[in-house]
């Protein structure tokens, strides 16, 4: 690597958990544990957050790579630059997700050299046995990132799981068809345990799998526990910590050791509120993270807010969970674990659909802001545009438009750069807007 | 029908093309209900069988886009943004519905914005899988009875089975008739040229089916009796991409001293030359048809065989075409923040230029603004060609 390549060093970020801290070390043992994998002859699969199989991976014993992560952790280190001009040179437009052109250029890097790129971040990405994809309604590079890496791994086989969720539509409810998208996502789930035993030469143990789905409804509702505590005034804990927390929520779903993270979380917030010990001393203004990722290169943007007075008790981002025990279902009598899943996955995305039915022109995204902004005591909201990502930053103007029709108008900021990609940010122009709204957020207050 | 347009042939499908939407607004003043759709992945068919008239929305690469970001981030694919802005400058202040499918991120991730920003008394998101398998295949059968259902309830009438028979029919009559169009492109030179073809296509996007089955059926009629009009050019083109409504960029290759000879564009080849097969049940049919038949880079194709024998099944249409055309080089057209074709271009260029067919790769923004650029590229290319 040229010494001008090389990534800018970084003093770690101060956090105010105990649980938060404790992530990097995690994340970089679970990186290297898939490099070790590898050498071990482990079955590896790159996989997605937020694509229900967590379960039936772990029951294989099928070792996750997510490449999510490791373009996130390129990111956070500021080295990510090299592997997107990687990817560009290969004609994949910058425009696209960075995530994904983090993992080609990764990727493409690898394959031609047949080892690990130079000082790749934690030891780099190790290559997959397969790689399992996901058609949603959320995000296309979650079907077309590995069909294209399939150019520099043609041996490399893919199974794409459909897992669609009813869309919030006025004229039907979502109970009128929810049988049949339950019955769509099981069958797309058995192929996947097909294609897990074809390629591991295992077979499914059903029992293991039952019993990892109880655990992780059980680990649901700890997180949302735990989550909720952050109502507490001052709060125990920030966006900027969640989002390190939403580590184990997202990469290890379905283990021991994520239910156990949680209850230490727990435990530590129900300390810290017993102390009055929150995030900063003297909370000034309480807001909401109300979309979009963060760009994980500067998460110190959080400590920011906090310098200014400000904390954020609540997000949007990441929070991929409720109370199962809050459904208008009762998970624990379905005693198929693949129906269990999808039921659970439907129900999930479906949750804030009654909400809104009762507030004339409301949606269900908006309710959920609604509600937080309550629960929280929010202030103010604050959003992030990442210009590559169009899953979970489209609608976001939208979003706070419809919030002020149908509620209330609330100080609010989109900040605007991208996940992975540091050249679409610029520190000075970031802080110079939260220092604006800080202004008008006082203003209000007055 | 009064206020028909009297012209015929290309002289019809240029005045239709020119004021995109007069006669849907027509029809709408004479009381029919006109429902506008995104993408070539809403099966029209079922709007046409439940009464109402489809009606294709596009954008404008001519005019800046300003209202819609207001409304929508600038992140999303600038042909979105150009659509949505011509709705809310009131280009399309006649419609009544809005039917979004599941077709790419850009389209999906917006249907909320556009739902409540028009605010029409009637909109429906088609939740189409990505998967072709089995599974996927009975889901969205099961996708197209809701939508199906909504319209009923829409229009307080049921859809029947031979409605909705009749209706497949006449849009199966209206693709056979673009294929008819496609053949003439075959002659050397092309009996129609690339700019007429775009401008007859986008034109039929705006018609009820009939009206566009008689119109294509005039243009063949004219193309054929005027014989060999056009002039040797030195190269054939296939122009490769998402969805092209303008004749902009179809022009500005031809302007630069080739033919566009053949495509895998919308409106174009990729949504008109694979028909519904009749069915008992004719979901069923339109399902398959949508779901499997349309390869276009939004639909996930699971992979049989090994990777060359994958790339066959995504690509061998393209591999063809080239062929039955006589295509000398591709021009693959892509546009900023395009998730479905953007991932695909290294592959697409990878299989066609291993078939000994060059390529050149444009990304571009759906706006003449950037035209002087492309002009420089593709003249770059097309003297490559002809060395």
């Amino acid at each position: 690597m040229s010494e001008e390549k090389k990534p800018e060093e970084r003093k770690k970020r101060r956090t105010a958990t105990e649980a938060a801290s404790k992530i990097g070390p995690m994340v970089k043992a679970s990186i290297g544990g898939t490099v070790q994998a590898r050498e071990e002859g482990k079955p590896l699969a790159y996989s997605f957050i937020c694509c229900c199989y967590d379960e039936i991976i772990r029951a294989m014993d099928v070792v996750p790579i997510w490449t999510e992560n490791y373009a996130g952790v390129c990111g956070a280190k500021r080295d990510a630059q090299r592997f997107l001009e990687r990817a560009e040179s290969e004609n994949f437009s910058r425009s696209l997700c960075t995530y994904a052109l983090c993992g080609l250029g990764f990727d493409a890097w690898r394959e031609e050299l047949g080892e690990m790129p130079p000082e790749a971040p934690w030891g780099g990405q190790a290559r997959p046995d397969m790689m399992l994809g996901s058609g949603q309604m959320l995000c296309d590079p979650r079907n077309k990132w590995y069909q294209a890496a399939q150019h520099y791994m043609p041996d490399v086989p893919i199974y794409d799981v459909g897992l669609p969720w009813p869309p919030y539509e006025d004229d039907y409810d979502y109970r009128e068809v929810q049988d049949y998208y339950v019955k769509y996502i099981v069958r797309e789930l058995k192929g996947l345990v097909k294609f897990l035993e074809k390629h591991t030469g295992k077979k499914m143990d059903w029992e293991r799998l039952s019993g990892l789905v109880d655990l992780t409804d059980k680990t649901w509702n700890l997180i949302w526990e735990a989550y909720e505590l952050r109502r507490a005034v001052p709060t125990p804990m920030g966006t900027g910590d969640a989002m390190n927390t939403m580590v184990p929520m997202v990469f290890m779903m379905g283990t021991q050791e994520c239910y156990d993270y949680y209850k230490d979380l727990y435990d530590e917030l129900k300390l810290k509120i017993a102390n009055k010990e929150g995030v900063i001393p003297d909370e000034k203004y309480r807001l909401i993270w109300g979309g979009g990722l963060p760009s994980w290169f500067a998460l110190s943007d959080f400590n920011y807010f906090n310098s200014k007075g400000a904390v954020f008790p609540v997000e949007t981002t990441y929070r991929m969970i409720e109370a199962t025990y809050n459904f208008d279902m009762d998970l624990s009598k379905i005693s198929d674990p693949l129906e269990h899943i999808a039921w659970r996955w439907v129900k999930f995305w479906t949750y804030w659909h009654d909400k809104a039915r009762k507030r004339p022109g409301s949606h269900p995204d908006v309710e959920r802001l609604i509600k937080y902004i309550e629960d929280y005591k929010i202030d103010g909201i604050v959003m992030h545009e990442a210009f590559s990502c169009r899953s979970w930053h489209v609608g976001l103007i939208w979003q706070l438009n419809l919030l002020k029709k149908v509620y209330r108008d609330i100080p609010s900021l989109i900040l605007e750069s991208d996940i992975v990609d540091i050249s679409s940010y610029n520190e000075v122009d970031t802080r110079a807007k939260i220092d604006a709204f800080i202004d008008t957020l006082e203003a209000v207050k007055r | 029908m009064p206020e028909k347009v009297a012209l015929k042939g290309l002289a019809a499908a240029d005045r239709y093309y020119q004021d995109y939407g007069f006669r849907a607004r027509e029809l709408k003043k004479q009381g029919q209900k006109v429902i506008g759709y995104l993408c070539a992945f809403v099966p029209a068919e079922l709007i046409t069988a439940a009464g109402l008239v489809p009606f294709r929305i596009k954008g404008d690469v001519n005019e800046p886009i300003t209202k819609a970001d207001t409304e929508m981030e600038t992140i999303v694919c600038p042909l979105v943004r150009s659509c949505f802005d011509m709705a809310l400058k009131g280009n399309y202040e006649f419609l009544d519905g809005l039917v979004v499918p599941h077709a790419c991120d850009s389209i999906c991730r917006t249907y909320d914005v556009w739902k409540y920003t028009l605010d029409l008394p009637y909109a429906h998101f088609i939740n189409m899988p990505h998967g072709t398998g089995d599974a996927s295949l009975d889901f969205y059968g099961d996708i197209l009875n809701t939508f199906r259902a909504s319209l009923a309830k829409f229009t307080g009438k049921e859809i029947s089975d031979q409605a909705l028979a009749g209706a497949i029919k006449l849009h199966n009559q209206n693709r056979a008739k673009v294929k008819e169009l496609y053949e003439l492109r075959k002659a050397s030179p092309p009996l129609i040229s690339g700019e007429e073809l775009t401008k007859v296509l986008i034109a039929a996007m705006s018609l009820p089916v009939e009206e566009s089955i008689e119109m294509l059926g005039s243009v063949i009629a004219e193309v054929k009796g005027r014989g060999e009009v056009s002039a040797r050019k030195p190269a054939r083109i296939m122009v490769i991409g998402a969805q092209v409504d303008d004749i902009a960029f179809i022009k500005l290759i031809e302007d630069s001293g080739a033919w566009v000879v053949a495509d895998d564009l919308c409106p174009g080849a990729r949504e008109f030359l694979s028909s519904v097969d009749v069915t008992t049940d004719p979901v069923a049919g339109l399902a398959e048809r949508y779901l499997r038949k349309i390869k276009c880079g939004r639909t996930y194709r699971e992979m049989e065989g090994n990777y060359e024998e994958y790339l066959e099944d995504r690509f061998g249409h393209i591999g063809r075409m080239i062929d039955d055309f006589g295509v000398d080089g591709v021009v693959l057209y892509i546009y900023k923040y395009c998730d479905p074709f953007g991932f695909e271009v290294p592959q697409i260029k990878s299989y066609v230029e291993a078939k000994g067919t060059p390529v050149l790769y444009l990304e571009d923004e759906y706006s003449m603004s950037t035209i002087g650029r492309l002009r420089t590229r593709i003249q770059a290319f097309l003297e490559m060609l002809v060395k």
